[in-house]
């Protein structure tokens, strides 16, 4: 006969099914639809999202004190390992030549973080910590790796949705822009067509570009160190042309691994008791407020440069000058030719959105050097 | 307002810090291209842009740069196949409706579509017999 402990050890996991679990399992399901059916982030979000979901079955064996999932976190996201090694494979996949044919629109990258900073402010307004509120502002830098490395060590207890709102919004590019540049442009502006000048950029410039940013950068502001280092290792193996099976690995092999790891650990942090609380809806607002602060920030400055330039920059291409390279710059020339066909600006968007990708690590460092953490 | 005022400072001392260094780099950058003597020569737009399409490829294979790969059969892209499939039956159905009456598509005497044949016979019927000029 079975006896009642028999069963009750049988239906043990039916009978730790909280609510807090259920409503989790839900939005696992959210980000695997998204994932898998909207194509939003599918590298990322679809293993965050199986993350979550295992995390968050009853009694989840995962995320005992041994788990998988749990090993996974202290081996790589406790100690900031995976966004590092990501930033590798980007610097490997990234070609800095449109920004080094027109290096002024490096300052274009830096009106860019300006969400970072304003998104600061409001998460301070309401009653978040110093540290949290820098943490929901780095969403602003568009940059998920950054993302993962600032708030990892600034508040580890956000590092869930912080994650999740920063690659979700990441994905959101295309719908986000538009309307950030139709609000903060005339028509007479986006049809401001730009002239191209092609400058030989030589091997020695490009191998030389990673070396000295990583130079400057490290040592003005050392807490920058970490990402602007790995982001320029993986582009100065792509540009030396010396390493091209590490290279080739860092950018693939690497990155994917790494990915499927960094995804499963980070939706290991969502589970119901620490991920259902207002904060969380909080932090998910005010990253896409940061993210639209960044467009309206690099569209105004793109518009001073524009008048000071005596109307030779068209304004948009300010909005591309944030991390998510190479979308922000496929969305501006998009915006454009809605306009008129035959405007193409891909190549001045494509130099902003460069430039966004180094700016939005250096305002990284230079939080966490004003928070004087990390290092 | 303790924290607003903080805040305010941060973004002042932030941005400030970012633009600075930003600058300093601006300035290398164009210390270095001057010192590499390359010239600048004007392009058209359309050489510009595919080059930059080019680059922006490469970089689609990061991850956070949001183009999933696209859905193959027999490696020929998913929405290629389609649209091949697509105009072949298309194609296929036009044939059918200009074949000989013992294959077309609709049946004698419909107003759909005329076969060739019909449509020869329709011109003949309407062709006016009678000697111009009567």
């Amino acid at each position: 006969m079975i006896d009642q402990e028999t069963i009750g050890l049988l239906l043990k996991g039916v009978n730790n099914v909280t609510w807090q679990s259920l409503v989790m399992i839900g939005v696992s399901f959210v980000l695997l639809y998204l994932a898998i059916v909207k194509d939003y982030e599918p590298l990322l979000l679809l293993p965050i999202g199986a993350g979550c979901l295992l995390a968050n079955l009853p009694l989840s064996p995962l995320i005992g004190e041994e788990g998988m999932l749990v090993a996974l976190y202290h081996m790589g996201v406790g100690n900031e390992m995976f966004p590092l090694l990501i930033f590798i494979g980007i610097g490997a996949l990234t070609d800095f030549g449109p920004l080094l044919e027109n290096p002024r629109l490096v300052l274009l990258g830096a009106a860019g973080q300006f969400g970072i900073f304003l998104t600061l402010i409001l998460a301070l307004l309401l009653g978040f910590t110093p540290n949290e509120a820098a943490s929901i502002g780095i969403i602003g830098a568009i940059d998920g790796p950054t993302s993962i490395y600032v708030s990892g060590i600034l508040a580890p207890h956000m590092l869930g949705p912080i994650t999740v709102a920063a690659y979700s919004y990441m994905s959101l590019v295309p719908i986000i822009l538009p309307p950030v540049i139709h609000l903060m442009t005339t028509k007479e502006e986006r049809l401001i067509r730009m002239p191209y000048s092609s400058r030989k950029i030589s091997r020695r410039t490009r191998i030389l570009f990673p070396i000295i940013v990583t130079v400057l950068v490290g040592t003005l502001v050392p807490f920058a160190t970490p990402l602007i280092g790995m982001l320029m290792l993986g582009n100065l193996m792509k540009e030396s042309g010396a390493v091209e099976r590490l290279t080739k690995a860092s950018a693939a092999e690497i990155a994917n691994t790494v990915t499927l790891f960094l995804g499963l650990a980070i939706g290991s942090t969502m589970v119901g008791a620490d991920f259902l609380k207002p904060s969380t809806l909080f932090i998910l607002v005010l990253g896409l407020l940061a993210f639209a602060l960044d467009g309206c920030a690099g569209v105004f400055f793109a518009k001073i440069l524009n008048w000071l330039s005596g109307g030779k920059i068209n304004p948009i291409i300010g909005a591309a000058g944030i991390s998510a390279f190479p979308m922000a710059a496929r969305v501006v020339q998009r915006v454009a030719q809605e306009e008129d066909f035959e405007n193409f600006l891909l190549m001045h968007a494509m130099g902003a959105n460069a430039a966004g990708q180094v700016a939005s690590v250096v305002a990284g460092g230079v939080v966490l050097a004003l928070m004087g953490a990390g290092g | 307002m303790e924290n607003l005022g903080w805040g305010l400072q941060m973004t002042v001392l932030g941005m400030g810090l970012v633009f600075a260094l930003l600058a300093v780099l601006w300035a290398i950058l164009n210390l270095i291209l001057k010192l590499d003597q390359e010239e600048a020569e004007p392009v058209t737009a359309l050489e510009a842009t595919q080059a930059a399409e080019q680059i922006a490829a490469v970089a689609d294979g990061a991850v956070g740069a949001q183009i999933p790969e696209p859905a193959t059969v027999n490696g020929m892209r998913a929405d290629l196949v389609a649209a091949i499939l697509v105009a072949t039956m298309q194609h296929r159905r036009v044939l059918r409706r200009q074949a000989a009456p013992m294959m077309r598509s609709y049946w004698p005497g419909s107003q759909l579509f005329a076969s060739r044949w019909v449509a020869a016979g329709r011109t003949r019927q309407n062709n006016n017999w009678q000697p111009k000029g009567r």
